[in-house]
């Protein structure tokens, strides 16, 4: 149950609910030999259950002041979506234009435009379950998978403050994942990774990484907004020693993406509307049956303590207007 | 009947249901309470690593205890509060969210703050001065206030002629800035590239003093002196930069010369006491529960009912 209460200094009225045990609050009737007085079960049992009824009132009344309440707890939901963790790219070279350079009044920065169409497509998946998680050289934790979505637009908007470091895609991407471990398998799972620059990845990261996505039964969307002039991920080197993954790290990437046996889709944006066309492909195939379990963070139950008092104290009233004096 | 009406005792329980009917009727009252927009920005850098509080009979790291706090006092916020969160490292922050209802977004907010990690840190320098200037700069247009939250440990050392100029900041930022740590200073630890510890960082690890841009001192001071190859000379300073505690009076400093308040965390009651500065409250009209008063009206009628006999 797991209850709890605001102000603990207040149960200590709780004493209070002995005294109808030292007082059965009624008027005394005068007797010439208590003696002479039959006992009588019915009697005794009536004044047993009105003594309770008071002493159950006074706590009802206590543990309301005290602000009773069922602290967290959680609880089993179904709707139609899918689980996206946008994974979002904060390098430095996300502030610039898609042009490659800093950004006028007339173009937009890849952030800004990464920004405003994932600000729309939050709004449009209502029933999604939705997280964010960031990477420059180190991965970073945002927002955990929610139904909320103003944490998420939060969280979105909060990516107009300026980028940070270099681009350390592998680690996003573990972090990304991290987010379906304790998640049940329902729905599909996406990781949306919205990047404009790629990065080679190391063995050891390869190989966890593929394990982990086939495990986590993740699809993985490549947003990758080009900026004009660099390699895209579907050109072919144009010199054999430029054949490696330091060289065009961005087709490696790719290669590997496609190599993971997971579904895949990749997406090559060099303007803001090559974007909105990846985030309406995700919209059209991404909605299936999924459960998932909600946290609820906190009930009062304040206001059923104070509902049982007044019904006991409706009670004792009531049974006051039956006592007879002879 | 009528000897039922003169027992006192009817009155009281009819007061009593009366008083509990009121409560259900006017259960709260419009009212004027502060409510809070913080920005909370956490340093993560190394030195937060060290562990010198105490949870549970245990040592904690400042970070852990920092995450800890920050949880419970989420808890205690009143609804309507909001709370952002960002994270500090090298010379500048970044914001994971902007300022979010705590109620409405209470175990998003939570998980966020539980899962911040030193090892989110972009880089390793922890340059507390630029890093507060630049956030009060970042978060200067947003009507949340920053809080602050770091060791005041400056790694490298900064050289005191380049020191941050808090002068457009100072007047409009609102915030404060909170102290983490012991005052006596103790090693930081060291983790290996998964995270294992493995030890501490050692005199050897770390530079004692700037070196960076002109020398203040006065070439005819410094020993080893070369204007090229050794401005700041050319012996090896030794210090205590390995060893970390709470730079109270630096950061003092930092917070006068931005214009924020300043607290040093040692425990939730203190930290909410200090965040309850009024210069960072908003007044704004809810609904106060006031239930307790015909609540606390009817349990005194109702214990008059069954006060012991005192006479008979």
């Amino acid at each position: 149950m797991n209850l709890a209460v605001d102000t603990q200094w207040i149960l200590s009225g709780l004493l209070l609910a002995l005294l109808p045990l030292l007082n059965n609050g009624m008027r005394l009737s005068p007797a010439p030999w208590l003696t002479l007085i039959p006992s009588d079960m019915l009697s005794v049992f009536i004044v047993c259950c009105l003594r309770l009824c008071a002493m159950a009132a006074i706590a009802g009344l206590v543990l309301g002041m005290a602000g009773l309440h069922r602290t967290e707890q959680s609880r089993e939901r179904i709707g139609h979506g899918a689980h996206i963790v946008l994974l979002l790219d904060r390098s430095s070279s996300m502030d610039n234009s898609f042009a490659g350079r800093a950004p006028n009044g007339a173009e937009e920065s890849k952030a800004a435009a990464a920004r405003r169409l994932l600000t729309d497509f939050v709004k449009q998946r209502q029933n999604d379950l939705i997280g964010v998680a960031e990477y420059s050289t180190s991965p970073l934790f945002v927002m955990p998978l929610t139904e909320n979505k103003n944490a998420v637009q939060a969280a979105i908007a909060a990516t107009a403050t300026p980028a940070l470091g270099f681009t350390h895609v592998s680690k996003g991407l573990g972090m990304a994942l991290s987010f379906f471990q304790q998640q049940p398998v329902t729905g599909s799972r996406i990781v949306l990774l919205v990047s404009d620059g790629a990065a080679a990845i190391d063995h050891d990261s390869e190989l966890k990484l593929r394990h982990w996505f086939k495990q986590q039964q993740v699809r993985l969307y490549w947003v990758f907004l080009r900026t004009a002039n660099s390699p895209g991920i579907f050109d072919k080197p144009e010199d054999s020693r430029d054949d490696n993954a330091q060289a065009m790290p961005e087709l490696y990437l790719h290669q590997f993406f496609l190599g993971l046996g997971s579904p895949y889709q990749a997406y090559e944006a060099e303007s803001p509307d090559a974007l909105k066309q990846a985030i309406a492909d995700i919209n059209r195939l991404e909605n299936l049956p999924m459960h998932y379990v909600e946290r609820i963070p906190k009930q009062d139950l304040s206001a059923t303590c104070y509902s049982m008092a007044s019904l006991l104290l409706l009670v004792l009233l009531g049974l006051k207007f039956c006592e007879v004096k002879r | 009947m009528s000897h039922t009406l003169k027992d006192y005792r009817t009155w009281c329980l009819l007061i009593a249901f009366i008083a509990m009917l009121m409560l259900f009727m006017y259960p709260s009252k419009q009212q004027k309470m502060p409510i809070y927009n913080y920005t909370f920005i956490i340093d993560i850098t190394r030195s937060m690593n060290a562990t010198d509080y105490q949870q549970d009979n245990q040592a904690v790291s400042r970070l852990q205890f920092v995450k800890k706090t920050l949880r419970e006092l989420l808890r205690n916020l009143p609804c309507e509060s909001k709370v952002g969160l960002g994270l500090f490292t090298e010379r500048r922050s970044t914001l994971l969210f902007e300022p979010l209802e705590v109620c409405s977004a209470y175990t998003e907010i939570d998980t966020a703050i539980d899962k911040i990690d030193w090892r989110m840190a972009w880089a390793a320098d922890s340059n507390i001065a630029k890093g507060l200037l630049s956030t009060l700069n970042m978060l200067k247009k947003s009507d949340s206030s920053v809080i602050f939250i770091t060791d005041g440990q400056e790694a490298p050392p900064v050289n005191p002629s380049y020191q941050a100029d808090f002068s457009t900041v100072n007047g409009q930022a609102k915030g404060m800035i909170i102290g983490v740590g012991g005052l006596q200073a103790v090693p930081i630890p060291k983790f290996d590239s998964v995270g294992k510890p493995i030890g501490f960082y050692t005199q050897d690890d770390v530079p004692h003093s700037s070196s960076f841009g002109q020398s203040n001192l006065d070439p005819s001071q410094i020993k080893g002196y070369n204007a090229r190859n050794a401005p700041f000379g050319s012996v090896a300073v030794i210090g205590n930069e390995h060893l970390t505690a709470l730079h109270e009076t630096y950061l003092e400093k930092l917070s006068s010369e931005s214009g924020l308040a300043y607290s040093r965390l040692t425990d939730l009651e203190s930290l909410s006491l200090a965040l309850k500065n009024p210069k960072l409250a908003t007044l704004k009209v809810v609904q106060t529960d006031m239930r307790w008063l015909p609540a606390f009206l009817a349990l005194l009628m109702l214990s008059l009912v069954y006060l012991p006999r005192i006479y008979k």
